[in-house]
């Protein structure tokens, strides 16, 4: 019987999670909508308000420990992190409906150093117009919503990456 | 350690899936060398819809680990889940909604069991919250726009018991164009797969 639900338990965990291919490249949203704001909390219980990033670029992904694309991509965005970090660009993870107990251990099978942040409520989604996990925005140092992806990206990719620092010197626009 | 002859049949399968797909322009199916699942993947112009079965028992421990009583979990897990990832590596944007997709079983059309519909069917059970957030962003969106490169996961329900067999007729938009292509004779994941031979 252990052994059964051991097997079930392998089935669940890996094989959703085999050969992702990620997506390619970001899509620019029409007319550039100011983000909606959000004041949310991160693991170490610290207030995050998207207000406190005016000035920078910000890197915006939605999604949830159970969500196979999003546990894929996350390799990719801690690299990017440690490319960007100190450039004016920020990442923030908003994980989708989970608390602390779950996301914590994650973290552990899964290291990331930018700040994780928790909507336990699922309330901040709606208003940013997210509708599947993972989705991540792209938000200039004005707070518009410049690019979107749906499903996971290689972050780390130099083509990526190149879009988002042009909107950093586009920062007098 | 699969026989030998368990890995012949695998291999066999999967021969006469290809076979069978490549005969199907547009639809192939395959069956997990490993798992014993059958998948069946519907392909247009870079477009890719692979449907993966999901047996009633991986439902129900998804579900059960994250507050759903196991007569909710249960319901849920008897009506016929696949893993769904719907992928756009085409050139074009794609639309679609679950809404106008067909379930073709035994002379019946029957719908898919999308967010809201299951929203409806679970407000009387019990389920924690975080458990009904959980599942409803785990199904499929029943509607979303994908630009090129775009793509999602979900789970897809349709509403028919265990080893069941039904074709699915999907309709999407393409580049502004409708689109109708049927998946014929897809199976839903039995309660339990058939024991391997020893």
């Amino acid at each position: 019987m252990k052994k059964i639900f051991f097997l079930l338990l392998l089935l669940v965990i890996f094989l959703p999670a085999a050969a992702i291919e990620p997506g390619r490249g970001l899509t620019e949203v029409p007319g550039h909508p100011q983000a909606p704001a959000f004041t949310l909390k991160d693991l170490d219980d610290e207030t995050h308000k998207l207000a406190d990033y005016r000035g920078k670029v910000l890197i915006v992904n939605f999604w949830a420990t159970w969500c196979p694309p999003c546990r894929a991509e996350m390799p990719s965005m801690e690299r990017a992190w440690k490319k960007i970090k100190g450039e004016g660009i920020v990442i923030l993870g908003i994980n989708v409906g989970e608390d602390v107990d779950t996301v914590f251990p994650f973290t552990g099978d899964y290291p990331v150093t930018f700040p994780l942040l928790l909507d336990q409520e699922s309330a901040v989604e709606g208003p940013w117009g997210v509708i599947g996990l993972p989705t991540t925005f792209v938000v200039d140092p004005h707070g518009r919503i410049v690019y979107r992806a749906v499903g996971a990206r290689e972050w780390d990719d130099p083509e990526l990456l190149a879009k988002v620092r042009a909107l950093k010197k586009k920062k007098s626009d | 350690m699969p026989s030998e002859s368990v890995r012949s049949r695998a291999g066999l399968l999967l021969l006469v899936s290809c076979l069978a797909g490549s005969a199907r322009a547009g639809v192939s199916m395959e069956v997990g060398p490993n798992t014993g699942l059958k998948s069946w993947t519907w392909r247009h112009d870079g477009v890719s819809l692979k449907l993966v079965q999901r047996l009633p028992d991986q439902t129900r421990a998804y579900l059960l680990a994250r507050g759903f009583s196991r007569e909710a979990a249960d319901m849920v897990a008897r009506n016929c889940l696949f893993g769904s990832m719907f992928r756009n590596d085409g050139d074009q944007p794609l639309d679609f909604d679950l809404d106008d997709w067909q379930v073709l079983h035994e002379g019946e059309v029957g719908r898919l069991v999308t967010r809201q519909r299951w929203k409806e069917r679970l407000s009387s059970m019990s389920v924690s919250k975080a458990g009904r957030i959980a599942f409803n962003w785990s199904l499929l969106p029943p509607r979303q726009h994908f630009e090129p490169g775009d793509y999602n996961w979900g789970m897809t329900s349709y509403g028919l018991p265990p080893g069941s067999r039904f074709d699915l007729e999907l309709r999407i938009t393409l580049g502004g164009k409708p689109l109708v292509a049927r998946i014929p004779g897809m199976e839903c994941a039995p309660e339990k797969l058939p024991e391997k031979e020893k």
